[in-house]
């Protein structure tokens, strides 16, 4: 097979077997390609399959319903409690389900209260202590119980006032200190009772309104600066007559004070998980199939037909990019989403393709594959779930798509820049994958045995080869680079996201490396590559030139991720650490800004793509010289601007 | 292949370990058959290793427990004030019935009270950022204290802010339960003094550690899976029938060279969790629960892998299958993660060792049952 097609960089610009014919050929061979692999899925699953995967999911439904009736049950009775029916405490011990009561006369304590055969010891002088070492969680566990006790006692109780003597209601305002001024993006509130209001007795809540009518008159005259603080829609809710189900530690109704809760977007964030959990499934089916096309030489078949390679992996990828988008909005439609939260989940899908692509084309086995297809979702699930978890707390949150869905669901609105802060990286990374695939989708590659780096090195020359047929083979490295910028900022943010709840004494010196390394490591390795399989001439000036335009190509690609400081990143002191201070005001420090690290970039380059022209230990050590060098750079300068 | 540059090197050795062929003798032909075994194990093993299957697999395990301890400990960092130290927030406590709170917010860790008695100058207060929350305390005609609490829209912080007000507000339900007891048919308990105790106990013991034991069982199983299909596939099955080995015994093999990795690495993530200081009451019964489920879980993947036709349908089946297990399992007396915290936090009950035993059994029962389909199976067939 001697096919004269270079890899190719689109489907736009494919040269090759099929470029004299027209676009509409192009898309009738994409489109037949598609059937195929429709036809072909659906039909090797035989009907015995079918049936057992059907009754097995018709068990887990029903089941898993009856389960979510009376909960997981996790955590019964992982902790002893030796208490006397006597005390008043022994119903707390019965009733909260982490603990089972044994009587005191059963307990043994050893070793002054190091073990024994309880955790807690509670004695009828209403007295509590703990044993061994679980006692202090256990004894925190109590401690709540204690207070979902009571919270059933008082539900139990006709006098309501009494029972519950407090109400509150809680109330997010904007306020204007300068310091936030310029964050790009808005927390909107909500209050308290997100959830819907008890439906309790309506009775009582008259008399409340009015009492909260009352303040809010007053209120009014004291907050004059802010006029849309009424985004906050019920604090009327919050006044609402408790209506505590069975369940203790349920979440109570709105009003009493254990039902404030911080800003979580709880429901919102499970029902945007929804929709990424289809992806985990399509990819091992996709990913399958891909496999498929490398064993017994089977690919052989497509690759000699008319089609280009582009045109064979856009029309295998075709029906599980529309079947995940048409799974997408019938979730969306039954969660009430909007238009947003599809586009939203789009760059997912396509990454999640992309990677399980480029993952199949590399893998060597079967197991190989399932590793390979289990690390896509679980990384990329963490890119999407982290950060949403904060959606209502701080901007970083918007480094996932999923916390658009969020936005939708609780119906506030996206703006596009909004929007394309948390896709574009997406978008850019899935076609940097499909590309690195395409470019091994090939005779030579497809069905040989090689590792997993050693593949992916081929990819990339498969690209440096194709840039040199365009161009030059110098300019490789310069695209290269910026090819590279979508992953690192993607890496850099997901360890942002990883790293901000931890403590900054821990977190700082962490991003500050991790940081470091993945720049120098995106800036090195198509050059490694060049090198590994002989596409540059192995000497310390080709090396030194090669590493200059990947540092020149990197740094003006790296400007792009300025971007975050459009949404207020670099206020937190980790982002600090992977992104760098946000920009001084001042003339001259900000041209010394824009340049040094014009400067870094090209001598950390250059540090590790000589070091490459010797092989792939001296690559590993000048690797860790350049990121050092870059961490040094990062640390002189934020202490410079600090 | 992989697996062809790793064995050149074995291979060589094993032609000279194998014993004659034909076999002669009984004695020499069951010590060959042993050999055989062993080489099957270890070319299985080799090929995990070649592969770098095992570090991944490791490494996912590893990035799993991280993002669930993450998600835990930001969360609960997120939400219980005291495991962030942060500066005293004042607050302003403003109203016509401000003494009880007045009197319970000083006493809350990291809150400071400033009264005004004038409603406008706590807001303008506020807005100046002189405090950070404005209560509002009145009561109504009912002689409930009604609460209305305006909090910054400022991210992190007012989280923070929020739960340390719950507190003290919850306090002072307390006292004005205590106030009305006489209206009251059952009073409240006290609830105890709170005291230092990691937050993250109750997270570990039944989420992260039933996680780290169940994971490697339930990878077991997805490379027997993966083996055979891949082998039935690519037809190197075939070849493996010229050993001198019953097709059972290669089904063994490869049950055995898989199923033990599991227990290997529970009792790795054991060790290192008590290196971490979490105490495991009773190490020996957790490593004897994740055998049992391996091999149980093992013996079902293999199963799965010669039933269906295609590797995609085997592991569609099998993760459909593993996810079944999990949720039907609810129904058991004792959800297997409880029973592994029960066997953690050293209380376990009769209960717990009886479905110890029912896995043990169960894993017994399932292998004879794949002996008996394998015996019955036409290798030709597949």
């Amino acid at each position: 097979m001697s096919r004269s097609e270079g890899p190719s960089i689109g489907p736009a610009d494919a040269p090759g077997d099929g470029a004299d014919d027209g676009f509409a050929s192009k898309l009738r061979r994409l489109g037949r390609i598609a059937r195929w692999e429709v036809t072909r899925s659906t039909g090797t699953i035989d009907r015995r399959t079918l049936l057992i995967l059907v009754v097995m999911i018709a068990v887990i439904g029903v089941v898993g319903f009856v389960a979510a009736e009376d909960g997981l049950g996790l955590d019964d009775e992982i902790y002893v409690v030796g208490v006397d029916e006597s005390n008043p405490y022994h119903d707390v011990a019965v009733e909260a389900n982490q603990f089972r009561p044994v009587s005191l006369s059963d307990v043994e304590i050893a070793d002054d209260g190091e073990s024994g055969n309880v955790d807690l010891v509670l004695t009828p002088d209403g007295e509590i202590g703990y044993v061994g070492p679980n006692g202090e969680a256990a004894y925190d566990v109590f401690r709540n119980a204690v207070g979902s006790y009571n919270e059933g006692l008082m539900a139990a109780e006709n006098d309501s006032p009494a029972a519950y003597p407090v109400f509150v209601s809680l109330e997010y305002q904007d306020r204007n200190l300068g310091l936030f001024a310029e964050e790009g993006f808005e927390t909107e509130g909500e209050t308290a009772g997100d959830g819907e209001p008890g439906s309790g007795d309506g009775g009582d809540t008259d008399d409340d309104t009015e009492a909260d009518d009352d303040t809010e008159a007053d209120d009014d005259s004291g907050m004059t600066t802010d006029p849309d603080a009424d985004g906050m829609p019920s604090t009327d809710d919050g006044l609402q007559v408790p209506d505590i189900g069975g369940g203790a530690g349920e979440q109570t109704a709105p009003g009493t004070p254990g039902t404030l809760s911080p800003p979580f977007p709880f429901e919102a964030l499970v029902l945007a998980f929804l929709l990424i959990v289809p992806m985990n499934f399509v990819i091992q089916v996709y990913g399958g199939s891909i496999m498929q096309e490398r064993l017994k030489r089977r690919g052989e078949l497509l690759l000699v037909s008319p089609a280009s390679r582009t045109e064979i992996v856009a029309g295998k990828t075709l029906p599980y990019l529309l079947g995940l988008v048409g799974l997408t909005a019938a979730i969306v439609l039954s969660i009430d989403g909007g238009v947003l939260s599809i586009a939203a989940v789009f760059p997912f899908a396509l990454l999640f393709l992309g990677a399980t692509f480029a993952g199949a084309m590399f893998a060597r086995s079967f197991k190989e594959l399932t590793f390979v297809t289990v690390t896509v979702s679980v990384v990329l699930t963490t890119y999407a779930f982290v950060p949403a978890i904060f959606s209502n707390v701080t901007p970083i949150a918007l480094i996932s798509p999923l916390t658009l869905v969020v936005f939708d669901l609780q119906g506030e609105s996206v703006e596009l820049v909004e929007y394309l802060f948390s896709t574009g990286a997406l978008y850019l990374g899935s076609v940097v994958l499909f590309l690195l695939g395409i470019g091994v989708y090939r005779e030579e590659d497809m069905f040989a045995q090689k590792p997993i780096p050693a593949k992916i090195i081929d990819a990339i020359v498969s690209q440096i080869d194709s840039i040199t047929a365009r161009v030059h083979a110098y300019a490789s490295p310069f695209v290269l680079s910026i090819l590279s910028i979508p992953f690192v900022f993607g890496a850099q943010l997901l360890g942002v996201a990883l790293l901000f709840a931890i403590p900054d004494a821990v977190a700082l010196p962490v991003m500050f490396v991790f940081a470091a390394a993945v720049e120098e490591f995106a800036k090195s390795i198509h050059v490694y590559a060049g090198f590994a399989r002989s596409r540059f001439d192995s000497t310390i000036r080709v090396g030194a030139i090669l590493g200059g335009i990947s540092g020149i190509g990197f740094f003006l690609g790296e400007k792009a991720t300025h971007a975050v400081q459009l949404v207020g990143i670099p206020d937190l002191s980790v982002g600090t650490a992977a992104f760098g201070p946000a920009l001084s005001s001042e003339p001259l420090v900000l041209v010394a800004l824009f340049f040094a690290p014009l400067v870094l970039h090209i001598v950390t380059a250059v540090i590790s793509t000589v070091g490459a022209t010797r092989g792939r230990t001296s690559y590993a050590l000048a690797f860790v010289v350049a990121t050092i060098v870059h961490v040094l750079y990062n640390l002189g300068v934020i202490a410079l601007v600090a | 292949m992989s697996r062809d540059r790793a064995d050149t090197g074995s291979a060589r050795r094993e032609s000279i370990q194998r014993g004659p062929n034909p076999p002669s003798v009984d004695t020499e032909a069951s010590r060959s058959v042993w050999h055989a075994r062993w080489a099957l194990i270890r070319r299985e093993l080799q090929s995990l290793r070649s592969e770098k299957t095992i570090i991944l697999a490791i490494a996912i395990q590893l990035f799993i427990a991280a993002f669930s301890s993450f998600l835990v400990v930001g969360l609960v960092s997120m939400y219980d004030p005291s495991a962030i130290e942060g500066q005293e927030r004042a607050i302003a406590v403003t109203g016509e019935d401000t003494d009880e709170l007045a009197a319970v917010a000083s006493q809350q860790d990291g809150l400071g009270v400033d009264r005004y008695d004038d409603r406008a100058d706590a807001h303008a207060a506020f807005e100046e950022g002189q405090v950070d929350a404005v209560l509002d305390a009145n009561r109504d005609d009912e002689g409930r204290l009604v609460v209305r609490t305006t909090v910054p829209d400022e991210g992190l912080q007012t989280t923070v802010l929020v739960v340390q007000l719950r507190e003290a507000l919850e306090t002072l339900e307390y006292t004005e339960r205590i106030a009305n007891a006489d209206r009251l048919a059952e009073q409240p308990l006290s609830v105890p003094e709170a005291i230092e105790a990691s937050p993250y106990a109750g997270f570990t013991y039944t989420i992260l550690l039933p996680l780290l034991l169940f994971l490697p069982a339930f990878i077991s199983g997805s490379m027997v899976v993966d083996s055979l299909a891949e082998e039935r596939q690519r037809g190197t099955l075939e070849l493996l029938r010229v050993a001198p080995l019953s097709f059972v015994d290669v089904v063994d093999a490869k049950l055995v060279a898989t199923a033990v990795l599991a227990p290997i690495q529970a009792a790795v993530w054991l060790a290192l969790l008590a290196v971490n200081g979490t105490a495991i009451a009773q190490p020996f019964a957790l490593v004897g629960l994740v055998a049992a489920l391996s091999v149980l879980v093992a013996a079902v993947g293999a199963g799965v892998a010669l039933y269906a036709p295609e590797r995609r349908q085997s592991q569609l089946l099998y993760s459909v299958g593993i996810v079944g297990t999990l949720v039907v399992s609810t129904a058991l007396p004792e959800h297997p993660a409880n029973t592994v915290a029960k066997f953690a936090t050293g209380s376990a009950t009769a209960t717990s060792w009886l479905a110890l035993a029912g896995y043990g059994i169960a894993a017994a029962f399932t292998l004879l049952a794949l002996r008996w389909y394998v015996d019955r199976l036409e290798p030709e067939s597949l």
